[in-house]
């Protein structure tokens, strides 16, 4: 070879030899980097999935701890985790259309009106401590009819304070909503509606003996206070006995029965005014009347249940001292009533509303449940109360008996539509004779939740 | 007289015969092992002294959500948290216990210290030797939340405090520097063994701020192979305090065994097992036994450099406070 292809061979040679170390270390750069790359993207994984395990187990924490929002046919309900603290929501709705028919008519004017509107708050905080709050903003007014907390550390001895219903009367004790007929009967026209007061209740043997004993400021019959018009105070009573609730097939099992009795100086406190069965006032005391002296009332009561069937009774009998110029006697008034039903549907009967097997729902063939009601009831006060001069027998009666028949058809457990029918005949109360009788015929759209 | 004397002697054997007295201890994460060894051996010796068959349990988790727990209801009948604000807390909150309380037991209530240090991966790959590499970029640090871990504020007052000293006590360069470290923290557990785990377990971050005794424990149980631990330049003295939560100890009738609960640890034996697990005991006699086992640093004390927890509390770990200023998450 000559030399000069040997030197341009030589040349080319050492030329070449630098760029393959080049190659080699940007090949191994790349790799590094890519290592780094994965090794950070595997970090940034690794971190994604951390913060995830870590957000998850901060919100298994909050739902373990978090409160609990239901709702369902008890009303709309919050509650704690640990059950310490409960508050639910409910709301009882009563639309009545009342129409007077007879002689007694002009008595009272035909009307749809919202016989009672009242949205409830209810609970307990630290599981013993009970409160229950419900204002009433039926017939055009705003009342507060229920506003107590009760104490249940120890549960055959519990203590509530606050405005409630005194334990007298069975069937003013009964929820509104629960009553067969769209009102009450002739003997809780003479028994306290709401009170305040203090009251210590509870069973005193479970399942067989329940009593309570309160005292409370005092108000006029079916009335309801808030601040007491005297020092006096009423003291009031209730034993209830149910022999045979722990024996389910029993023919017993459903039998309750005791009375309640209050007492007290009545100074001070207004005169009631007696309602019909159709919300018209047909007795009123005389002009220039007060009360004086002391009241007591009695009132033996009963319940019997069985299958549909339903029984309840209770004879009020009240003495109360009245006073017009010098002139201040004792008056009896008494008042008793009989009410049965029969749910036709078969579902089982008890002091509370029934629970349709089947709600109503056309499409599924559901009726819900139907009750027949029929009750007859009687309210006398004493002769002397016109020979007193405490009233008029020119316009209030003293004495009323009362029929009434009525059909309850329980859509679900919240809806109730009832017709009833009254009829109240009356002995004095007018110029000539008796006051006119009052027929009416009550229809009511009632929801409730609590 | 002779019938209460009568009735208490019944109670008292009625609860005797009823069968063992419980306690409760309310600790931080990083003790779980501490105090299984602590526990074991006071039962054993309690029930040598008094015959009384005796069952503590534990809790853990990081220090300001336990002590938010004991002034939630948790029924403590000690507690021995990370630091003393936590402390101060249910006694001022809750009036669980006297505000005094930390006079009560010798060297403020802490019968051992610890330290903050780091740990890396082995052979420190990311060449980490003290704090000023934990802020440079590229470094991914692990360490909890302040807001609920009392290992995490010992760590960021120890940031701060090194970084005041780097830069003769400047505010404003301390506060940058603590802000650019948290800005390499991709994760914030709870607890300070939340932390572990995320930097052991799970593989994640270059470094680990941690408890001392957390560091060592990570070595033993994951294994000098896969670990080692760096002593930084300067760190903080944390002194994690101990207290009988009286009024829960008094409903529970046990005042008296959770006194000499928490007595025990001041004793030779309980300084023993703080220093096996790691923890730098009080007793000169078992520190110098152990002298060798722990970094020798120059340490500071939250008293010397922030003026007490209370001030240190306010002003960095309150609502709004600099921690709230500086860390943006998902930044």
């Amino acid at each position: 070879m000559s030399r000069q292809p040997k030197l341009l061979i030589g040349l080319a040679f050492i030329l070449g030899m630098p760029s393959m170390p080049a190659r080699a270390q940007s090949t191994d750069q790349k790799i590094e980097d890519l290592e780094q790359k994965v090794e950070q993207l595997d970090q940034e994984v690794k971190v994604a999935e951390r913060n995830k395990e870590l957000q998850d187990a901060d919100a298994a924490s909050q739902a373990q701890n978090a409160a609990s929002v239901t709702a369902d046919t008890g009303g709309f309900t919050i509650k704690s985790n640990d059950g310490d603290f409960l508050l639910k929501i409910g709301a009882d709705l009563q639309v009545d259309n009342r129409a007077y028919v007879g002689d007694g008519a002009a008595a009272g004017a035909d009307t749809i009106l919202l016989r009672r509107v009242r949205p409830t708050f209810s609970g307990s905080v630290y599981k013993f401590v009970d409160f229950f709050f419900r204002p009433d903003f039926g017939l055009g007014s705003t009342v507060i009819y229920d506003a107590y907390l009760e104490l249940k550390y120890v549960s055959a001895a519990k203590v509530r304070v606050g405005k409630f219903k005194p334990p007298v009367g069975l069937e003013r004790l009964q929820s509104d909503d629960d009553t067969s007929f769209v009102e009450r009967g002739l003997p809780t026209l003479l028994v306290p509606s709401r009170d305040i007061g203090y009251q210590i209740s509870g069973d005193a043997v479970p399942q067989l003996v329940n009593y309570a004993v309160g005292v409370f400021n005092g108000v006029p019959d079916n009335g309801l206070g808030d601040v007491a018009v005297s020092s006096h105070r009423d003291y009031t009573a209730r034993l209830f006995l149910t022999p045979f609730s722990s024996a389910a097939k029993n023919p017993l099992s459903g039998l309750g029965f005791g009375s309640g009795i209050s007492g007290g100086g009545v100074d001070g406190i207004a005169l009631p005014a007696y309602k019909t069965f159709g919300q018209t006032t047909f007795f009123t005391f005389a002009s220039g009347v007060t009360s004086a002296g002391h009241r007591t009332r009695l009132t033996p009561q009963g319940y019997y249940y069985l299958g549909p069937f339903g029984l309840l009774s209770e004879y009020t009998l009240t003495e109360e001292g009245f006073k017009k110029g010098l002139v201040q006697k004792d008056i009896a008034f008494r008042a008793w009533q009989v009410a049965a039903t029969w749910i036709l549907t078969g579902e089982k009967k008890s002091f509370a509303s029934p629970t349709p097997r089947k709600s109503f729902d056309p499409h599924n063939h559901g009726w819900g449940a139907v009750e027949l009601a029929a009750r007859v009831g009687d309210f006398s006060a004493e002769k002397g109360i016109y020979n007193y001069g405490f009233a008029s027998s020119n316009t209030s009666p003293r004495h009323a008996h009362e029929v009434v028949g009525g059909v309850n058809w329980y859509l679900n457990r919240l809806v109730r539509i009832s017709v009833d029918y009254g009829n109240t005949n009356f002995g004095g109360g007018a110029v000539l004779g008796n006051r006119l009788s009052e027929r009416v015929l009550i229809a009511r759209f009632q929801i409730n939740f609590i | 007289m002779k019938l209460t004397a009568l009735l208490m002697v019944a109670v008292g054997s009625a609860s005797l015969a009823a069968g063992s007295v419980k306690l409760l201890n309310v600790s931080y994460d990083p003790t779980r092992e501490l105090y299984q060894n602590i526990n074991a051996a006071f039962v054993k010796q309690w029930k040598a002294k008094t015959g009384v068959d005796l069952v503590i349990s534990q809790s853990h988790g990081g220090s300001g959500s336990q002590a938010r727990s004991v002034i939630d209801g948790l029924q403590a009948d000690v507690v021995t948290l990370a630091l003393a604000y936590d402390i101060d807390a249910i006694a001022e909150k809750a009036g669980l216990l006297p505000k005094n309380w930390q006079s009560r037991l010798p060297d403020n209530s802490s019968p051992y210290t610890s330290t903050i240090v780091f740990l890396v991966r082995k052979g420190n790959p990311k060449r980490i030797k003290d704090w000023n590499d934990l802020v440079r970029p590229g470094i991914s640090v692990i360490t909890p939340n302040p807001k609920t871990s009392g290992g995490a504020r010992w760590n960021y007052l120890a940031a701060w405090g090194y970084a005041l000293r780097q830069s003769n006590n400047d505010e404003t360069k301390a506060r940058d520097f603590v802000a650019r470290l948290y800005k390499n923290v991709p994760v914030l557990d709870s607890g300070a063994r939340g932390a572990t785990t995320t930097f052991v377990q799970r593989g994640i971050g270059d470094v680990l701020i941690a408890w001392e005794n957390e560091a060592f424990l990570a070595i033993n149980e994951l294994g000098k192979d896969k670990l080692e631990l760096i002593a930084p330049s300067v760190s903080i003295l944390a002194e994690p305090p101990v207290a009988v939560v009286d009024k829960i100890a008094a409903r529970h009738g046990t005042a008296a065994v959770a006194k000499a609960y928490l007595e025990f640890l001041y004793s030779p034996e309980g300084q023993e097992i703080a220093a096996r697990n790691y923890y730098r005991p009080r007793s000169k006699e078992v520190a110098a036994k152990y002298d060798k086992q722990f970094p020798h640093l120059t340490l500071f004390t939250v008293d010397e450099v922030f003026g007490g927890w209370q001030k240190a509390q306010k002003k960095h770990f309150d609502e709004g406070g600099t921690f709230d200023q500086i860390y943006q998450p998902g930044r």
